[in-house]
């Protein structure tokens, strides 16, 4: 059934943010906050994912969610202490609880004890504080569940039973008193329903008891004086069906129901049982019922045949049409609570429309390639609308003042569209990160080292796409640091560290870029033995002198791996270079730093989005390329750059007392620049690290937006080349990558 | 009976889904909110003729719920059924003391649900 399948999509992406809120809510419990708040939080997310599992019958999740949401209901009103122990096992029991929801989702099942040892745990914390006390909900057993709920298209008509219930040939004889008390009106009750709801089950004829109500002088507009008698003529009614229709108004009533010839009534409620006569009935009522039995004339019983109709007395024919218009219920309402029934809400004239149902949803979910779509055409539309001021030339701008304010017009809105698309697409990072906690418990257990994670800045905000491709990288570089960064708990103590390890996961926006950055305070990178590595595999030539931070850089270098015996934690034979490549690939880059005995630093720069990029355009030999904005940091004239000579032959540019290398892009792609040596410019550059490079072009076209196509995919892998773009006037440009050409800089020197 | 508007208060998206399936297809006009404050918008913006409520619930409970929409004056008459797994007398006494006309437990079953509703609605 297809609606299940979307039913269960939804829920498993609602466990997916549950779980993810649990982490979360955890990390902060475990780092000491252990208020109400998060304790609620928490209950509440095991109480959704149980709720739901009920609804498709996973009962092994809803087993342990169960046993889980009764320890936590005990931890929050304090019959259980949130004593560090217990959080460990929570935490665990979150684990649990997610790997159930995994099962339910590829339809596994996990071992039938999976679990059991947390689960007897929950019980006898749960035992000793208060033996025999049962769970939240007081639920009962779990198999009172109807957990074979299948949602099913329900047809109304066959829902109005009495509507063709036969009459029943010898059937038993009910007899029902029902005095209502205010409450049930208050509560929004309606006897005139709970009668409609009686005829369903059989034939009924209703006697309003009026003996109760006073003389017009002490008559109160609002009291309540009436009762009824009701005798139900059924077959197959039982007193649990009948005491089911009475369910909701149970205390707020005095009910009695006698089955006739089966011994006296059977009270429901105490209350004096109702004696009234019923053959002091007033014409008024009487039209109450007429108006009542309007109501419920689909039933077989025609209530103008009983007994009352031919009583009359217009007693209180005015009240009685008073109080039926424009609802006819019977004369209900309390005193204090209940309105004018002129005020009750009103009924819609019409079926509204299908956006007026939408009201008050927050947020909508939208299928991600509808975005896509739309983040497509308005990079296409900016950089139509960088075109056309392109072709503004000064001609133009004097000759067409209004055209080329409404093009500036057209600018300012087409960013604040980009801007606004973009937004749609960002997402917090919270996402990936809430991932990691586990991730990090589960290295400790294996390696035996005390890891404690931090994450700090999760609510920023990046694009979607780098969100789901920052996963893998991560995880990749949160197992190398546990794996060789964080030491074991002896050699910490040795080094006069404290045994827990810590890894600190953060997340900041720093211009158009995110910065992530995951930082431990383990050993450092052993840069002797990385050094010996890279030499012996011929990634560093033998001769070559390297700064400790291009060593540092090694570890990102195509099959390096330090590790002598290759664990299966972080050695899988792919190293951080799929790190690297990978975060290339969504157009970030990645810089290590290490501190020997202190720790190493590995920073992720990402774009804030992938689709658009802000750029220099440049000619280079007659050809346009484009340099990212971001990453320049000034431009200078040839004719005054300040270059020098270096032994090896290559230039220099020295920059406020640094020397940057120097790379001319025509020589470096292989082409023949005619251009005037001191016409050209340099265009200085920012790459990782705070180091820079300077690229020698020939001549600067100006600045504008592109969006960024991929080269590997519609050409192939250039080396020195991150991607390419199609300009306004029809040319492909090729996106200079800053960070490669300095990476290879470093390989020409090695050679 | 089509045409009744139904505003379904729920934290939790697959209960409002499967809410709104069996409510649309039993004919009624589903309104939706995620919790107790969402729900009060929505009652300022539109007529309402029965509200299914969930308890547990972020932000604003469904016992802190019922008790607005009952305490504005408005909507006294209006039938609110509790929707929780909580079958206990413990909560449903506090749901009715609040003012909740009649409750529906979790899972619920379609045709159940819609009967429940036929009793506390016109």
């Amino acid at each position: 059934m297809s609606e299940l399948d979307d039913f269960k999509a939804t829920y498993f992406d609602e466990c997916t943010e549950l779980l993810s809120e649990l982490e979360e809510q955890f990390a902060a419990i475990e780092a000491g906050e252990r208020d109400a708040g998060r304790l609620n939080a928490v209950f509440r997310a095991i109480h959704s994912i149980k709720g739901g599992a009920g609804a498709f019958g996973f009962t092994a999740l809803v087993e342990f969610a169960h046993a889980y949401e009764t320890l936590l209901d005990f931890v929050r009103d304090g019959r259980v202490e949130l004593s560090d122990e217990v959080v460990t096992l929570c935490i665990r029991a979150n684990d649990i609880v997610a790997d159930h929801v995994n099962a339910a989702r590829v339809a596994e099942a996990l071992p039938g004890d999976y679990g059991a040892h947390e689960k007897s745990r929950f019980d006898a914390l749960c035992q000793d504080e208060a033996s025999g006390v049962a769970g939240p909900d007081e639920d009962g057993p779990i198999e009172d569940f109807d957990i074979d709920f299948t949602p099913v298209a329900v047809n109304l008509e066959t829902m109005d039973s009495f509507e063709d219930s036969p009459l029943p040939q010898d059937a038993g004889v009910w007899e029902i008193r029902f005095t209502p008390h205010q409450a049930l009106y208050a509560r929004a009750n309606d006897p005139l329903l709970l009668l409609r709801e009686l005829a369903a089950l059989g034939e009924i004829s209703v006697r309003p008891v009026i003996a109760d109500i006073p003389t017009l002088s002490e008559f109160e507009p609002f009291g309540v004086y009436c009762s009824w008698e009701i005798t139900l003529v059924s077959q197959t009614a039982t007193q649990e069906q009948i005491r089911e229709v009475f369910e909701f108004v149970e205390g707020d009533c005095d009910i009695s129901i006698a089955q006739l010839g089966a011994g006296g009534p059977v009270p429901l409620s105490p209350g004096e049982s109702q004696a009234q006569e019923t053959d002091r009935l007033d014409g008024s009522l009487a039209d109450l019922l007429t108006l009542a039995d309007d109501e419920i004339e689909a039933a077989p019983l025609d209530l103008r045949e009983s007994q009352e109709e031919e009583l009359s007395d217009a007693g209180f024919a005015e009240l009685a049409a008073a109080m039926t218009t424009p609802d006819p219920a019977p004369p209900a309402a309390g005193e204090a609570s209940s309105p004018p029934i002129a005020s009750a809400p009103a009924m819609p004239a019409s079926p509204g429309s299908e956006e007026a149902s939408r009201v008050g949803v927050q947020s909508i979910r939208v299928d991600l390639e509808k975005v896509d779509r739309v983040v497509n055409m308005v990079g296409e539309l900016v950089i139509t609308q960088s075109m056309l001021t392109q072709q503004m030339d000064e001609t133009l701008r004097a000759r067409y003042t209004e055209l080329v304010r409404g093009l500036e017009v057209l600018a300012q809105t087409t960013r604040g569209l980009q801007d606004s698309v973009m937004a749609i697409r960002a997402q917090p990072v919270k996402s990936v990160f809430s991932r990691m906690p586990r991730l990090v418990r589960e290295l400790a257990a294996k390696t035996g080292k005390t890891i404690r994670l931090e994450t700090i800045g999760e609510n920023t905000e990046i694009d979607k796409t780098i969100i789901e491709q920052l996963s893998d990288p991560l995880t990749h570089m949160i197992r190398n640091s546990a794996d060789h960064g964080i030491e074991t708990p002896e050699k910490r103590a040795a080094a006069g560290k404290p045994k827990t390890g810590t890894i600190r996961l953060s997340a900041e926006q720093a211009g158009g870029n995110i910065l992530i950055v995951i930082e431990d305070d383990g050993g450092g990178i052993n840069r002797e033995k990385v050094l010996q590595v890279a030499r012996d595999k011929g990634i560093v030539a033998p001769d070559t002198q390297l700064t400790d931070e291009q060593i540092d850089q090694l570890i990102f270098a195509p099959g390096f791996s330090t590790a002598d015996a290759v664990s299966d934690i972080s050695g899988r034979g792919v190293g951080m270079d799929v790190v690297l490549s990978n975060i290339k690939k969504i157009g970030g880059s990645v810089h290590v730093r290490s501190w020997p005995g202190r720790g190493t630093r590995m920073t992720l720069r990402l774009p804030l989005t992938l689709a658009v990029l802000d750029v220099m355009l440049v000619r280079v030999s007659g050809s346009p390329y484009v340099v990212p904005l971001s990453s320049i940091v000034e431009t200078i004239q040839c004719s005054r750059a300040p270059f020098e000579r270096v032994p090896s032959g290559g230039r220099v540019l020295q920059v406020r007392g640094e020397y940057v290398q120097v790379v001319d892009l025509a020589q470096r792609f292989g082409m023949p620049s005619n251009a005037e040596p001191d016409a050209r410019f340099v265009v200085l550059c920012e790459a990782e690290g705070e180091t820079k490079i300077a690229l020698v072009v020939d001549d600067i076209i100006g600045q504008q937006q592109v969006v960024i196509k991929s080269l590997e995919e519609n050409f192939e892998r250039v080396e020195g080349i991150a991607g390419g773009t199609i300009l306004g006037d029809g040319n492909v440009a090729l996106i200079v990558d800053v960070q490669g050409l300095r990476a290879n800089l470093h390989h020409k020197n090695a050679a | 009976m089509s045409g009744l508007r139904v505003l379904t208060v729920d934290d939790s998206r697959t209960i409002l889904a499967m809410l709104h399936h069996t409510l649309s297809n039993a004919g009624f006009q589903v309104l939706q909110a995620e919790d107790g404050r969402q729900g009060l918008e929505v009652l300022k913006t539109q007529p309402v003729d029965v509200i299914i409520t969930d308890i547990n619930m972020p932000i604003m409970d469904g016992i802190e719920f019922i008790k607005t929409v009952r305490a504005s004056g408005q909507y006294q008459s209006l039938p609110i059924l509790i929707l929780t797994t909580e079958t206990s007398q413990d909560k449903r006494d506090q749901g009715k003391a609040a003012g909740g006309t009649g409750w529906i437990v979790k899972p619920f079953d379609p045709e159940k649900l819609i009967s429940v509703i036929h009793r506390v609605v016109h």
